[in-house]
Formats: structure tokens, C-alpha cells, sequence
């Protein structure tokens, strides 16, 4: 097959519908972390949010046997979670990245531990019980030449994606509540001085940054797939964080960056079809987030040299 | 304010020893927290957790090849430990010491199957340099990143971990495919290669005497060298420290090569010593074990010897804990996951500290 | 006229300090009252616990006659008490419009109303006549316009009573007077005015009574009208500090040390901070540089001492150009610097007392060999400088941060003038945040080692600091620096007026 070839196969329409899809996930995280980030809270925990966000994604769908209940309990547990990190750091003062570590450690030990614990499996859990989101028809939508194909046919939760990022902005920046909420990560001191309660604006910020944490792993394993895999989050809550640097916690910028991360995925998989060593392809999100990271460091340096 | 108390020299003792002793019964009284509430998840999936710790203490350090078995686990904990130490410690963020430990494991299997005809002193001493040397080639390319356009290093350092699983495990499945094994690994190191066993029946051998030698190498590096002083005021105050007319920028990059050559010889070691060929994934998160010890160890290299034990003794005795009582080894993960959450709430120190009025 | 605040037994204990120590203090509706008193005399205690952000350990807060419990700042603000601080609380990248109204926003149901906060932030600015542009972000804005902008944010909040903390600390003279007459404007609209200061002149110029505090007491309360400075300044310190001291002086002033020519210095921003400097210091000569903060002091300071890259222009230490060389060749050419914000970088707080007093000279053959540091001999230094200097500390080992204010900065003059190698002192601010004891001790230090043969370059917001100690003055506004000549009778009017400006170009002082 001669190159031009090759890439036809490779870089078309579905890719990038492929690529959407594969963001969604990063996006939602993308958002938990800018709501930590912009109430003035570091969240390297992400991961292991998402991790336990898709571990009780799939525990709500096979016991209550619908996706949106496993979506429920997997916003539940990641609350819990967020709670103890939020109240470990605000009351006793610890460190927020290392508790962030923390975070993660036990988000992968309790997943990997209650799988062999209330599955009886390692590596892996999936069975018919699992009722997972179905994607949408949306006649009209689907029939448009181009665009249908790229946008067409999506998982209601790819499309809430997007809803939410704007959603976001709109919260973050027109309504009072944003701007008290940005004021307490940016200049706790004026916050304060006019009688905003620092540590109830933190929690929230928290709290919300878990509930789309939750979201995001609840749609890696409801979704995306259709089963739990130990570690399935893969570093996706790291990818976050880059998109999160990278955009600067400006909902509309981290989105690309998610974007980017969700195609660079999509990418891979396909390579993998195309007999390249699945190793070497898996590589590329990651790749391409020091990439971009290195970029868009590059850029700033330009516009403002540091004296 | 007087300089030199009035009091007996049994006060003066005890005053000085108080710190340190409040940090012990910190530690010890957090550790029974987190395995009664180890003990409340057992007991709610059924099962006995009396035994289960029973079974996790025999594992660990009941029999004297229980407890060598623990000090041959320690041996990489404490090498990926002195790594997040220097690190932390020049406060470079490297939390790429899992992947710095890959490539480092790698480059040491190389060496020790592809060099032949050296003696084992000659060959385990170039296999140990290739891996430092591999390990701190992995810390560089973040490190120069930073230096030179300001790309955080928590972010990258975490991508070149993956980079670095993905890569090892490329290596292994292609080029260096052994046609020896059935195992996703590489050919076996040469018995030239192979660190003596220390104690014939377990798998404690010379990697964990390498690793005590450079805990106190480190240990008077941090303290006691020129180096090592820039180092830690840079991760103290890094505008004191550029007031003061120190290299800064040189001693970041200092710290983070440094942190990337033990974190590599730690991979090193577990190959030469307990895999004895590269095998993928043989890491069950060693990195990150490492970055919490240094934590536990609030930064002190000679610290990290005891933390490094317990967590090896955590982990050898959830594997005869699983053995005996059928509790998922797991558990100790999530058990893990607790401690740190409660050192770093500092929960008990803070109530002492009211109590014992410093 | 009704009694607008009282404050009654108010006592505040911070460990090892008594801050307030029953403490009454009444004001009257309308009523401009000056709150004076040295460094830690307990006045920012007192107004911290009047806006709630302290509790009182005991004592009594009326406000408007009615007995009022204030636990927090949005306690203060409900009854009707408003803060300028020292160090402006605002958000850099909101508008001057959106931190005025930050917490109280005006919405039509949850999207924030931003026609409407403009009219209603520039009527309130019309209507007491406090200038600013709404819509200006605050990281662009002047000092006096966010200090406006404080001001504001509390008139916004309907307060009765105002607060101002130091508010001429970052003014020139021509600004304060504005504020000034702002203030008046507001007691005659009938506002209470409370205003900490440490700065006599002002205080008698607005106020209408003040109140002096000493050691956490008040030591009374006096008519302006009928009070002078020296008689605030007394109750102040408890003795008169007007006398002239016999400074030790110099022998003979000696050939530049210090030459600087036509330097530039741009700001974190790209903005040019420093605007062709030239000036000198002698051996011997203290020289100072006058001016309020944010006038490129510190671009200067550090542009000399290497902690920042300059533009153009020369830098002669002895003869030679150290403009733009790295830190540490500077630093061994004979340069001390003794840093503004000495928590910032002057030391490490986290580090031992030894460390902190090691880090210019650890590298050195005498200090560091082969084997590692000389511990024995870095610490017999840092003894003896403990001692040389008089820094209070339980021990050589404690981490820095244990030490009082006054002794760290001891600890960072013991470091830079202990070996006696330095032949140019560069001093930032060397005695904010000190007590009087501490700053008279720090003063001394500087003046005997220029009676040594060094020179000294003392940049100060304090005039009457630059007036006391040094030998010649000149002034540095908005980037310019103006030579005002040797000092005497007449210099402080000259330095007001150089600082709003009136010398328009700098001068090469005369050989």
C-alpha cells in the first residue's frame, strides 16, 4: 500500500470522530481540575479520581442495572474521595500535592483491591450486567454529509462534554458566583477582606472538581468501553493536568489541549491496526502532551521573556 | 534570651530527644490507624483480620528468611527513596522515578547479557553505571525542558513515565526478544552479572549493601559537601539562594541528574539481584513507593533505611497474607494509600504539639 | 455629635506579646482620629480586631451605640465598617469596577450586571470625587488608583466607618495631600476616619484628634489642633528622639567606590524602571536615595547587586564594570546587599541559623576543601558573628524562622558586613518592619562601617531615616534619579519637591 495510501486510511473523518470521542473523558477531568485550580487548590489526584470514578461507574450499572445509576455512584464515591482530600488538606493543612499523590495511590489500591474483592477477578471485569450508555440518534445530524459523520452519533456524554466546557466559561466568568470563586484562588487576601469564606469556596471547588472527575472515568468505563481494567485510566488524569497548564485554567483553551490528547489517542489505536508496534503508538498522547506542553512554553517565553 | 540552659544534662536529653521521639509515636500511632481501618475493610469482606495481620507479620519478618526476603525488597525502595530525596529536596518535582527506573533496569540487563568476559566485581559495576548513567538521562530531557522554556517537570516527568514502560516494553517485545524464555523479558544477565546472594536460601544478596552504601554517599553529599548545601538551599528558598550568588539553575539540574542515577541504579539493582533478566512491568509501582518514603523520611537519606524497610515488609507480608488468609495482597495498596493521607494531615503531631506545649 | 465606634478593654495576646493591653478607644460620628505609635505599638492589632480579622481576647466593641460582635470581616462590613489596607487586597486581573464590587455584585438573576457596575461604582467616585477608570484592570493601575479602588470598595458597602492602615506608605506628597482631602470630604459627609500612622506631619495636617499608642497601651488621646510633633513623638517613644545624635563621621569622604552612569533598568513587565541613572558613592558616604516605593528602587538595587539585567549604562565598582555580571563575581568585587523584603531572599527561613550566615562564603578555600565542607570553622564563624552583631538566638542550629523580625535582619547585616570585606553597602529598606530598638541598632551598624572607609547606599521610604543617617540625598521618582545635594536644613523640602517631580532631569552630582 503506497503512502498516500496509507494516510488516506488513516487521516480521514472517522479519525477525528474517534478523536472526540476519546477526549471526552480527558475533557471532563480537564474541567475537574480547573475548578481546583481556579479556587487556588493544586489537584494532582485526578487520576486516581477517575479511576474510582470508573471503577463505581460499572459497580451502579451492575447493581442497579442502568448507566446512568452507575454514573450516579461513581459521582458519589468520587465526592467521598474529594471530600477526604478537600478536609485533609483545608482542616489539618497537609500539603496538597502529596496528598493529591495520596489520592491516586489509593484510588489505584481500593479499584484494584475491591475488584479481586467483589468480582473475584484481577486484571479485568466485564459481563453483560453492565449496562452501558448507548449512543444517540439524532436524524438530522446524522444525515448531513461531512459533519454528520464527524459529529453524528455520539454518546450523549460527548456531547454534555462540550455543553460543559461552556457551561464552565459562562459559570466562571459572568455570574458573581465566578467571580468570587476565581477570586479566592487568584487573591485570597481581597476575597477574604470582603467576606468570602475561603475554606466553603475551596470545598466547593473540590467538590465540583470531583464530580466531573467522576463523570469522566464513569464514561471510560461505560462508554468508551464496556468493562473495568485495572489502571484503565492510563495516566488520562495527568493528561488533564498538562491540558489544564497549557490552557492556563481558560475553560476554551484547555479544551484544545484536551482535544489534541483525545486525537493523539484515536491515532494510536488506528496505528496499532496498521501493524505498528502497539508499544511504540501507545506512546503518542503522551508524547504529544510533552509536545504541546513545550510549545506552548515556548510561546510564552516569547511574548513575555522573563527578565 | 539565654543562650545555654541551666538545666541537669538529663533534661538537656530529653529536651533534644522530644522531637524526635513525637515524630516515632506520630508514625506508630498513624500505622495502627491505618491497619485498624485495613482491619475494618477485611472484616467487612468476611474474613478475619487478626489473622490476616498475623499471616502479613509472619510474611514479613517472622522467620530470619522472612526478614532477609524484606531487606532484598528494600533494596530498590531505598534507592527510588534517595532518589525522591535529592529531588525533593533541590524541590525539583521529579515524579518520573518509576520511569527513570525502567530505563535504568533496562540499560543494566543490557550490560549484563550482552558484555562478556568481564569479572563480576569489573561487570556488575559497569551493568550499575549504564543504569545510573540510563536513569539520569531520563531526568535530563524534563529538567532541560524546564530550564530552558519553563515546561513544568510535574507534568512532563509524569508523561516520560509512561514514555519509558512503553519504550522498555518495545525493546523487549522487538529488538531484544529473547528466544530463551517464554516471559515478556530479555535474555538472562550472565552469572557474571549476578550480585552474590548474601543469605543462601532467600533473596537478599549485595544490591541491598550497594544501596546502604549509598544512603550514606547521599547522606554526606546532602550535608556535608559544597553541592549539597546549594542544593538544599536552592529547594529552601531559590531567590536566597540566587541572592546569595549560588548556581542555581546548575544545581536544579544537579539535583534532578542526581535523583535520575539512583532511581536508575535502583532498577539496576532489582535486575542484577532478585529478576536477573529485564522483564516488562516488573515494577509494581517502586517510584512511587519511593517518592511517599522520602516523605516519610521528611528528606533525610538515613531515614529513609527504616521507611523503606516497612513498606518492604508491607508488601512481602500481603503476599503470605493472600497465601494464608486469601485477603487480596491489594489491600495493602489501599492500606498504603491511607498512611500517607494521615502523615500528611499530621493529625496526631498537631494534637501533641497542644498538648506538650513546644 | 453621637458616638460612632467605642472600643472598650480591648486585650489581644499573641504568644510571647501582649499586642493590645486594655485598651479604650472612643470616636465620634464625623470625627478624623489618627491611631499613632511606633512598630508593633499595637495599632494594627487594634484595627485588625475593629474589621475582624482577629478576635479580641477580651473587651468590647460598640458600634453606633450598639453592642456588636464582630467574628469576621463580613461581620465588620455588615456593620457598616470599611478597610484601606496597608498592602492592597485586590485581584490583579478583576477591574478596578469588579473589585469594587467583588461579593456584593449587582445581577440580573445569576449573570453579573457589568453596565451596571460601572454606573454604580463611577457614581459613587463622582459623588466624593475619587478618580478612577472603572474598566482598567487593577494590575495596570496606579498605586493611588488602587488605593482609590479600596476606598471605593468600602464606600460601595455603605460604610460609616473607614479604616485606613499606613495609607501614605506608597503615596508621594502630592498624593497624599488628594487622599487628604478626600477624607475630609468624607467626614464632612459624615463618615468616621480612623487612620494608623507612623508619619507625625501627616497626622497633624488631617486629623482632628490622636490617639498615641506605646508598647500595646494608649498612652492618651489629644487634640490635633492643639498637639506639635514633638510632643506626639514623646508620648510615642517616651523620650524625645528630636536631639541630634554625634554621628560618627567618616574621616575624610574618598574617591568613588560606586559610579553609576546613565543606567537603564527595565521592570518584571518590560517597562523601563530606571531611566539613565548617574550618581556616586564615596568611601565614607553614606548616600541616600529618597522617594516613595514603587519608583524603581528595587529595579536600581538589584541592577547593582546582579540580581537583575540592566538595559544600558555602566555600573563602576572601584573602576571596574560589574553591570550585568553574575551575582556572585559581584558580590566577591566587595558588593553587600542588604534586601528589601529580607523574608523574601535575605534568608531562608526553613534553613539553621549557621546556613543562613554560610551562603556568601561557604565556596572558599578557608570554609570548604577537598573533603566537604569545614563544618567547625563555618561555625565558629557564624558564632562570632552572632555575637559581633548581637542577634538573640536560642542556638546556631534553630531554623532562621524562629527569630524575631528584628534579629533576622541583625542575622542578614551579621552575614553581609561580618568579614569587613564589602567596600559598597547597598541597604533596601533595612529597617521596615523593625522595632525602634532594632532599627536604631541596624542605622548604627550601616554608619560604622561606612566610618570604615565603605559606602553606603541607603534606599528608604522613611525620609526622616534618609535624612538622619545619611550624608548626601538624592531622590528617585517615577525612574529619574535627582541629586538634591548634601544634607541639611533645607533638604526636606527640596526632596518634596524633587518627588512630585520638580527636578525634571537627574544631575551628575558635583565631584
Amino acid at each position: 500500500m503506497s503512502i498516500a495510501e496509507t494516510l488516506q486510511r488513516l487521516i480521514n473523518v472517522a479519525l477525528f470522530a474517534a478523536g472526540l470521542r476519546m477526549a471526552t473523558s480527558i475533557i471532563y477531568a480537564t474541567l475537574g481540575g480547573i475548578f481546583c485550580s481556579e479556587c487556588g487548590v493544586l489537584n494532582v489526584g485526578l487520576e486516581g479520581l477517575m479511576l474510582v470514578g470508573a471503577f463505581f461507574g460499572v459497580v451502579g450499572s451492575f447493581y442497579l442495572g442502568s448507566a446512568w445509576a452507575g454514573l450516579l455512584v461513581a459521582v458519589l464515591s468520587c465526592l467521598l474521595l474529594s471530600l477526604a482530600f478537600a478536609a485533609v488538606h483545608l482542616e489539618w493543612g497537609a500539603n496538597q500535592m502529596i496528598v493529591g499523590l495520596a489520592l491516586n495511590i489509593l484510588g489505584y489500591g481500593l479499584t484494584t483491591y475491591l475488584l479481586k474483592q467483589m468480582f473475584n477477578t484481577a486484571g479485568y471485569f466485564s459481563s453483560e450486567k453492565i449496562i452501558a450508555f448507548q449512543p444517540l440518534r439524532i436524524p438530522l445530524l446524522d444525515n448531513l454529509p461531512l459533519v454528520g459523520s464527524l459529529l453524528g452519533g455520539h454518546f450523549a456524554l460527548v456531547y454534555l462534554a462540550f455543553a460543559s466546557v461552556a457551561l464552565t466559561w459562562f459559570l466562571l466568568y459572568k455570574t458573581p458566583w465566578g467571580f468570587r470563586f476565581r477570586s479566592v484562588g487568584e487573591s485570597p487576601g481581597a476575597a477574604e477582606a470582603v467576606g468570602i469564606n475561603l475554606r466553603q469556596v475551596k470545598y466547593t471547588g473540590v467538590l465540583i472538581g470531583g464530580i466531573w472527575c467522576a463523570v469522566g472515568g464513569a464514561f471510560l468505563s461505560l462508554a468508551q468501553l464496556n468493562l473495568f481494567s485495572e489502571n484503565m485510566s492510563a495516566g488520562r488524569g495527568f493528561l488533564a493536568l498538562a491540558a489544564v497548564n497549557f490552557g492556563n485554567r481558560k475553560p476554551l483553551r484547555c479544551l484544545i489541549a484536551a482535544l489534541v490528547f483525545g486525537l493523539a489517542d484515536a491515532l494510536s489505536v488506528r496505528l496499532q491496526r496498521f501493524g505498528f508496534p502497539s508499544q511504540l503508538v501507545l506512546m503518542l498522547p503522551y508524547v504529544s502532551t510533552v509536545l504541546i506542553l513545550t510549545l506552548s512554553s515556548m510561546q510564552r517565553r516569547r511574548l513575555a521573556p522573563a527578565v | 534570651m539565654e543562650s545555654t540552659s541551666t538545666r541537669t544534662p538529663q533534661a538537656r536529653w530529653l529536651e533534644a530527644l522530644r522531637g524526635p521521639l513525637l515524630q516515632v509515636v506520630n508514625y506508630v500511632l498513624i500505622l495502627l490507624l491505618a491497619l485498624a481501618i485495613g482491619g475494618v475493610i477485611i472484616w467487612l469482606s468476611g474474613k478475619d483480620p487478626l489473622a490476616a495481620y498475623r499471616a502479613l507479620f509472619v510474611g514479613a519478618l517472622g522467620k530470619p528468611l522472612a526478614v532477609a526476603n524484606t531487606l532484598d525488597r528494600a533494596t530498590v525502595m531505598i534507592l527510588a527513596g534517595l532518589a525522591a530525596v535529592v529531588a525533593f529536596s533541590t524541590s525539583v518535582n521529579n515524579l518520573g522515578i518509576e520511569g527513570q527506573l525502567y530505563m535504568g533496569a533496562f540499560a543494566a540487563a543490557w550490560v549484563g547479557f550482552g558484555v562478556r568476559g568481564l569479572p563480576q566485581f569489573l561487570h556488575i559495576a559497569l551493568a550499575l553505571a549504564a543504569a545510573a548513567l540510563a536513569g539520569a538521562l531520563w531526568s535530563w530531557l524534563p529538567i532541560w525542558l524546564k530550564l530552558r522554556w519553563g515546561v513544568e517537570e510535574i507534568v512532563t516527568t509524569l508523561m516520560f513515565n509512561y514514555i519509558a514502560m512503553l519504550f522498555t516494553a518495545y525493546l523487549v517485545a522487538f529488538p531484544f526478544a529473547s528466544k530463551n524464555t517464554v516471559l515478556p523479558g530479555t535474555d538472562e544477565i550472565l552469572a557474571s552479572a549476578t550480585f552474590p546472594r548474601l543469605v543462601r536460601g532467600s533473596a537478599l544478596n549485595a544490591g541491598f549493601l550497594v544501596a546502604l552504601a549509598l544512603v550514606v554517599v547521599v547522606q554526606w553529599f546532602l550535608f556535608r559537601t559544597k553541592q549539597g548545601y546549594e542544593l538544599r538551599m536552592v529547594g529552601l528558598n531559590r531567590r536566597f539562594a540566587t541572592y546569595s550568588g549560588m548556581p542555581v539553575r546548575r544545581s536544579a539540574l544537579l539535583g534532578m541528574l542526581l535523583s535520575g542515577a539512583l532511581a536508575g541504579v535502583g532498577g539496576g539493582a532489582i535486575i542484577l539481584g532478585f529478576f536477573l533478566r529485564f522483564v516488562t512491568g516488573f515494577s509494581s509501582g517502586y517510584g512511587w513507593d519511593g517518592i511517599i518514603i522520602s516523605l516519610l523520611a521528611k528528606n533525610s537519606p538515613l531515614a529513609v533505611v527504616p521507611a523503606s524497610i516497612f513498606y518492604a515488609a508491607l508488601a512481602n507480608g500481603s503476599l503470605e497474607m493472600q497465601a494464608v488468609t486469601q485477603v487480596p495482597s491489594t489491600l495493602v495498596g489501599a492500606i498504603k494509600g491511607v498512611i500517607m493521607f494521615l502523615v500528611t494531615a499530621r493529625v496526631f503531631l498537631d494534637y501533641f504539639s497542644k498538648r506538650w506545649r513546644t | 455629635m453621637s458616638e460612632a465606634v467605642a472600643m472598650q478593654g480591648i486585650v489581644k495576646r499573641y504568644p510571647g506579646v501582649l499586642a493590645n493591653d486594655h485598651v479604650d478607644l472612643t470616636v465620634e460620628a464625623g470625627e478624623i482620629r489618627a491611631i499613632v505609635g511606633e512598630n508593633g505599638a499595637g495599632k494594627s492589632t487594634l484595627m485588625k480586631i475593629l474589621y475582624g480579622l482577629e478576635l479580641p481576647d477580651e473587651g468590647t466593641i460598640r458600634i453606633q451605640g450598639q453592642q456588636v460582635r464582630i467574628r469576621n470581616a463580613r461581620d465588620a462590613i455588615a456593620h457598616g465598617v470599611g478597610m484601606v489596607h496597608q498592602h492592597f487586597k485586590l485581584v490583579p486581573s478583576f477591574t478596578v469596577a469588579q473589585n469594587v464590587v467583588l461579593g456584593l455584585e449587582p445581577h440580573n438573576g445569576i449573570v453579573l450586571d457589568q453596565a451596571g457596575t460601572r454606573a454604580q461604582v463611577a457614581q459613587i467616585s463622582e459623588r466624593y470625587g475619587l478618580k478612577v477608570d472603572p474598566d482598567r484592570r487593577i494590575m495596570d493601575a496606579s498605586v493611588g488608583e488602587q488605593q482609590r479602588a479600596e476606598i471605593l470598595r468600602a464606600l460601595y458597602r455603605k460604610a460609616d466607618v473607614l479604616i485606613l492602615d499606613e495609607p501614605t506608605a506608597v503615596l508621594t506628597d502630592s498624593e497624599t495631600d488628594e487622599l487628604f482631602a478626600i477624607l475630609k470630604r468624607l467626614a464632612q459627609a459624615g463618615l468616621t476616619i480612623l487612620f494608623i500612622s507612623h508619619k507625625l506631619r501627616e497626622v497633624l495636617a488631617v486629623s482632628d484628634n490622636t490617639t498615641v499608642m506605646r508598647a500595646g497601651k494608649v498612652m492618651g488621646t489629644v487634640r490635633t489642633a492643639s498637639t506639635s510633633a514633638r510632643e506626639l513623638a514623646e508620648m510615642m517613644v517616651g523620650r524625645s528622639t528630636l536631639e541630634d545624635r554625634a554621628r560618627q563621621r567618616a574621616p575624610h569622604i574618598g574617591e568613588p567606590v560606586l559610579e553609576v552612569q546613565d543606567l537603564s533598568v527595565h521592570d518584571s513587565r518590560g517597562i523601563l524602571a530606571v531611566r539613565s541613572a548617574s550618581f556616586q558613592v564615596r568611601e565614607g558616604e553614606v548616600l541616600g536615595v529618597a522617594g516613595v516605593e514603587g519608583n524603581g528602587q528595587v529595579e536600581l538595587a538589584e541592577a547593582i547587586t546582579g540580581l537583575r539585567p540592566s538595559a544600558s549604562g555602566r555600573i563602576l565598582l572601584q573602576g571596574r564594570d560589574i553591570r550585568n555580571q553574575p551575582v556572585r563575581t559581584i558580590r566577591e568585587c566587595g558588593v553587600a546587599h542588604i534586601p528589601a523584603d529580607r523574608n523574601d531572599m535575605g534568608v531562608a527561613l526553613d534553613a539553621q541559623v549557621w546556613e543562613n550566615l554560610a551562603c556568601t562564603h561557604y565556596y572558599e578555600r578557608d570554609y570548604s576543601g577537598r573533603m566537604g565542607l569545614a563544618l567547625d570553622r563555618i561555625r565558629s564563624m557564624a558564632g562570632e558573628r552572632i555575637a559581633g552583631f548581637d542577634v538573640r538566638t536560642p542556638s546556631l542550629t534553630c531554623p532562621a524562622r524562629n527569630l524575631s523580625g528584628g534579629n533576622l535582619q541583625k542575622l542578614v547585616v551579621a552575614r553581609e558586613l561580618g568579614d569587613q570585606r564589602a567596600r559598597l553597602v547597598v541597604a533596601s529598606q533595612p529597617t521596615r518592619g523593625i522595632d525602634v530598638a532594632g532599627s536604631e541598632a541596624i542605622r548604627g551598624m550601616l554608619l560604622d562601617y561606612a566610618a570604615q572607609g565603605a559606602g553606603v547606599l541607603l534606599l528608604s521610604a522613611d525620609l526622616d531615616e534618609v535624612l538622619e543617617v545619611s550624608d548626601r540625598v538624592v531622590v528617585m521618582y517615577a525612574g529619574n534619579v535627582i541629586d538634591v545635594g548634601k544634607v541639611d536644613a533645607s533638604t526636606r523640602e527640596k526632596v518634596g519637591h524633587a518627588m512630585t517631580g520638580g527636578a525634571a532631569s537627574a544631575e551628575v552630582p558635583e565631584a
